[in-house]
């Protein structure tokens, strides 16, 4: 090695080996990259340091001798000889585990942690052996609940504070603290007022012993007897990388890897305990067809023979233009493309849609100019966050802008019809009325008034602008406005949002009416021809209906017939009664589903599907990043995946989608959509690793750039308006098939200004009604100040709908 | 329970004089035992709500201090240090005379409410050990006599405000030194006397 340090690295020896490691890197970071692991409790990479339990101590040579230092609190320094073995260092560490064993009760053979628990493998490793102690230990009631998820056994605890600095640190929601601190010291929530973060999940991944538990997990298996695999969460479109861990054929939890780019091991509990649905004794294990008597058990002979000469019977009356296609952005790339290839040229349709009348121009999603990445906002100087509540609906974006904001430093203005889980943190706040949102954007863009310094905040760039609908209510006009204001910022990146998984995988795949596989414009003929030559079939034109166009064909009559992959609009689409009302009245409509649904209901066939950690394939998140995801368990016995039934379909009709495997289907994407060309499996798998890869690659192309247009809305002028948008915890399947988070759905409420209460007689909790574009429904008033007077907030899909107008009325019942 | 217009006055004036919010935690925490009578639930939450802390952060700071006391506490608070120099001189006895004339055991709360009683680590009156505090205000050189006799007065005079150099003059003994000029202001409840969390008032 030579004598000079390269810029930015400095000389350390740690051992005797001489090494450089990054300037400013704390030594216990520097000494692992470098391959010498130094224990720790309280030490957590994501996570300030605090030198709490002293299990890092190593000796550093100085003028005055060596010195015994916790290498977790001490930054490397040029010419800095550490010890990691010596007798001192070893004597240390076995004081240290002396001592943090005192009053731990030593329950291994009974605790969830045993097998997997630092303190276990760290006193092998680095223990006395023996303990000296022979008092009695510390002695508190054995776990007590500190939410519906968590347990805490406060016995078990050393006082690390890992969870207390995740809560405050990270989540940003200190529900749990350290009380009667002294000998009596101890993890706790205020009494009344429990652990309910929706993040809760990580406290327990990074607890370092077995003093926090999930109820999900508990008793269920011990980690050795757990098979894993990487996969992506299929929660949101964020894309988190997790482990899938089984032990039985069933799944048993989901773990946070830690990847720079997305979650950086955070998950949040949707994502984390969102894994019971897949166990849950309701899935759909045989065929179903319409009988007398609802769906009756079919075979699958019998099923597929339906479903395909039901298609046909349709496409001779009417022409392929009566059948329609919703759904595809549950499952993987492949599936979505099977779908979508099925629908174009076996089918012949042009109208099919995996946004569910909730997104934003596919386009705009699949390709807008200037796309950022969420490892933007780590080099963020401002950031915009104006579209959904992000705590809501993206959780773990909303931890990466949470530590943007907090940790590195960057200005973030939040705009929302309300206050959103980032107002806390956020340097600017601005509120408008819903339908009033381009008149805020029309007074940011010029500066004006109280938007004077949030414009004064974003000019300062790098920026990074996150866009997305703020509510149902309001047409994606307003998001496309700011994503158009957002590329108009000098040193700016566009981030636009949708929260169903694989919505942006879907779409590239090319479910859209807009989009063909890989980025290609429908309306784009040579991309069509091109498309057809290697379909071997027709590709309709652009001309096809989005979902909303096709709930408008089926009441209009000229849709008569819906494929639906994982879709359930009668639940989903902005406006539920009237979906659901459209869908009755279809002649046919064939459902590949896991669970039976609202929209199942009025199926003429359903197909069991697998589902996640039952199938292998790629997705892609909401950055264009494309990420493999596992296949570890079977599923259950009759379900088949997507792609074969719609395969086997196909050839009923007298075609064929060519899908003879999930990995058949990603070479011909590969292969098909211009802008995934060099995303294989392969490379997934191998080189890209836990990253995957953001496309399009270097070499690929891509087809269509979109550049977001400032499209105004008409201004709205109403006395009440409707803020209608999501909760994390709603009446998802995938929510309520699952015994932890079913029961964490809150309860159905319209909130309400004080202002507006006081003028219309309504007290907060009081009995009102609420009548909307279509429908109305009586339930509690809650007061929310943080509305703007003449708005009214009702949190959609919690069984109470009144259609997705703008304009809405209220009244006080008796 | 919501504070009442004074003490909310009063926090906010507290609250104005740090540049963050949370810094004023501590001394809300009295307000809040103003409020109640000791540190309720409600009263964590209220002094959270001011500060920009949740409850749990507040509930942590004040169970690490003794004297925000979160259990019903006395109107007359005893607290006995019985620290090296006073329990050389005799503490311990007078603790034990201190609970028998009250019948309240050292951290315990009578029926009445009327006193609590206490011992305390020094309270740096080692020079006129044994030392006594009743709600914070202090009287040296106490035997168990003059503890007994200390405490038959609060329960027979229920003087409004608790003065040290009246407790002093009626029954106390050996002084640590000249405290300086007397004060004339002291406490009005278990906590300590101070103006501006208007816990103190003028006695005699
Ligand atoms: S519960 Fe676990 S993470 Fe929290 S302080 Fe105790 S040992 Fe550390
Ligand atoms: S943020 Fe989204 S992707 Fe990440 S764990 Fe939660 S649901 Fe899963
Ligand atoms: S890891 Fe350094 S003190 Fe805990
Ligand atoms: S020892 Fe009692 S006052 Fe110091």
């Amino acid at each position: 090695m030579s004598d000079e340090a390269t810029p930015g690295m400095v000389k350390i020896t740690i051992d005797g080996r001489e090494m450089q490691v990054p300037a400013g890197d704390l030594l216990i970071a520097a000494a692992e990259k470098a391959g010498t692991y130094i224990p720790r409790f309280c030490w957590h990479s994501r996570m300030k340091p605090v030198g709490l339990c002293r299990m890092c101590l190593v000796e550093v040579e100085g003028p005055r001798g060596t010195m015994l230092t916790t290498s977790c609190t001490m930054q490397v320094n040029d010419g800095m000889v550490v010890h990691t073995e010596s007798d001192v260092v070893k004597k240390a560490q076995e004081g240290v585990l002396e001592f943090l064993l005192i009053n731990h009760p030593l329950d291994c053979p009974v605790c969830d942690k045993g097998g997997e628990c630092p303190l276990q493998d760290q006193t092998v490793s680095f223990g006395p052996g023996e303990s000296r102690f022979v008092e009695e230990k510390r002695h508190f009631e054995k776990p007590i609940p500190i939410s519906d998820l968590v347990l805490l056994d406060r016995e078990r605890c050393i006082l690390c504070a890992r969870c207390t600095r995740f809560s405050e640190e990270i989540s940003g929601d200190p529900l749990i603290e350290f009380v009667e601190r002294g000998s009596g010291t101890q993890v706790l929530t205020f009494p009344d007022e429990p652990f309910a973060s929706y993040f809760s999940g990580n406290t327990v991944q990074i607890c370092p012993v077995g003093a926090l538990t999930a109820t999900a997990y508990r008793f269920r298996a011990r980690p050795w007897d757990l098979q894993a695999a990487e996969s992506t969460c299929p929660h949101c479109s964020v894309g988190c990388r997790i482990s899938v861990q089984s032990s039985q054929n069933q799944v048993l939890r989901f773990q946070g890897v830690d990847v720079d780019s997305t979650n950086q091991g955070w998950l949040c509990d949707k994502g984390r305990f969102g894994f019971e649905y897949l166990n849950s004794p309701d899935r759909l294990s045989t065929p179903k067809m319409a009988g007398d008597d609802g769906l009756q058990e079919a075979s699958w002979i019998d099923a597929l023979d339906a479903a395909a000469s039901g298609l046909m019977s349709i496409i001779d009356e009417h022409g392929p233009g009566a059948v329609a296609g919703i759904g595809g952005a549950r499952g993987t790339n492949e599936e979505a493309y099977a779908f979508g290839k099925f629908l174009r040229s076996v089918v012949g349709t042009g109208h099919l849609d995996a946004q569910i009348g909730d997104g934003l121009e596919p386009r705009l999603l699949a390709a807008p100019a200037d796309r950022g990445l969420i490892g933007d906002l780590e080099k963020a100087s401002s950031i915009l966050v104006w579209g959904p509540d992000l705590k809501e609906e993206l959780p773990v974006l909303y931890l990466r802008v949470r530590r943007a904001a907090t940790e590195l430093g960057a200005k973030l203005v939040v705009a929302h019809p309300r206050r959103t889980g980032l107002d806390d943190v956020a340097t600017h706040t601005l509120r408008y009325r819903p339908g009033a949102g381009q008149d805020l954007l029309r007074r940011l863009a010029a500066g004006e008034g109280d938007a004077g310094a949030a414009l004064a905040a974003l000019k300062e760039g790098p920026t990074v602008v996150i866009t997305g609908l703020a509510g149902l209510t309001e047409g994606p006009d307003l998001a496309e406005a700011v994503a158009a204001f957002g590329r108009d910022l000098p040193d700016a990146t566009v981030l636009p949002v949708a929260r169903r998984s694989n919505v942006f995988g879907a779409l590239d795949m090319g479910v859209s009416p807009a989009l063909l596989p890989g980025r290609a414009s429908a309306v784009d003929d040579g991309a069509r021809a091109t498309l057809s030559g290697h379909w071997g079939a027709d590709v309709p034109d652009g001309s096809g209906r989005d979902t909303a166009g096709i709930i408008e064909g089926l009441e209009a009559g000229a849709i008569r017939a819906v494929v639906l992959l994982g879709a359930d609009p009668a639940v989903d689409f902005p406006d539920p009664a009237r979906a659901s009302a459209a869908l009755a009245g279809a002649e046919l409509i064939v459902a590949i589903d896991m669970f039976e649904s609202v929209s199942t209901s009025m199926a003429t066939v359903v197909f069991p599907a697998l589902g996640f950690t039952e199938t292998e394939g790629t997705v892609t998140n909401l950055e264009g990043r494309v990420q493999k995801v596992s296949r570890l368990l079977p599923g259950p016995g009759g379900a088949r995946p997507s792609w074969e039934i719609l395969e086997d379909v196909a050839t009923r009709m007298g075609g064929s989608i060519g899908a003879t495997s999930a990995g058949v289907i990603a070479t011909e994407i590969e292969k098909v959509a211009p802008a995934y060309a060099g995303a294989t499996w392969d490379a997934l798998n191998t080189a890209f690793g836990r990253d995957g890869i953001v496309v399009p690659t270097a070499d690929a192309t891509q087809p269509i750039e979109y550049v977001p247009v400032d499209r105004p809305s008409a201004p709205v002028q109403r006395d009440l308006v409707l803020h209608l948008a999501r909760v994390l915890y709603d009446g998802g399947t995938t929510v309520q098939r699952g015994l932890s988070l079913a029961k964490l759905a809150a309860e159905p409420a319209v909130y309400i200004t004080p202002q507006d209460a006081h003028r219309l007689g309504v007290a907060d909790g009081s009995a009102v009604r609420l009548s909307g574009g279509n429908g109305s429904a009586e339930l509690t008033a809650r007061f929310d100040d943080s509305l703007t007077p003449g708005a009214v907030y009702l949190p959609f899909n919690l069984g109470i709908s009144v259609g997705s107008g703008l304009e809405v009325e209220l009244e006080a019942l008796a | 329970m919501t504070w009442s217009q004074k003490t909310d006055e009063r926090a906010q004036a507290i609250i104005a004089r740090y540049p963050d919010p949370r810094s004023a935690t501590m001394p809300l925490l009295y307000l809040a035992m103003h409020e109640d009578g000791h540190l309720t639930e409600d009263g964590m939450r209220e002094v959270a709500a001011r500060v920009g802390l949740t409850p749990a952060q507040v509930q942590s700071v004040a169970s690490f201090y003794t004297m925000y006391k979160r259990d019903r506490t006395g109107r007359y608070l005893v607290s006995v240090c019985t620290s090296i120099s006073c329990m050389l001189l005799g503490a311990d006895d007078v603790l034990a005379a201190v609970s028998e004339e009250t019948g309240v055991a050292d951290g315990d709360t009578d029926e009445d409410g009327l006193f609590s009683v206490e011992h305390a680590e020094c309270i740096g009156a080692c020079g006129g050990a044994p030392a006594v505090q009743v709600n914070y205000e202090l009287v040296e050189g106490v035997t168990p006599e003059q503890g007994k006799a200390l405490c038959a007065w609060l329960r027979e005079a229920r003087p409004e405000v608790v003065l040290g150099d009246e407790m002093q003059e009626l029954f106390g003994g050996q002084r640590s030194f000249e405290w300086g000029p007397s004060e004339t202001a002291g406490a009005v409840g278990p906590f300590p006397a101070f103006e501006p969390y208007g816990t103190a008032k003028e006695g005699r």
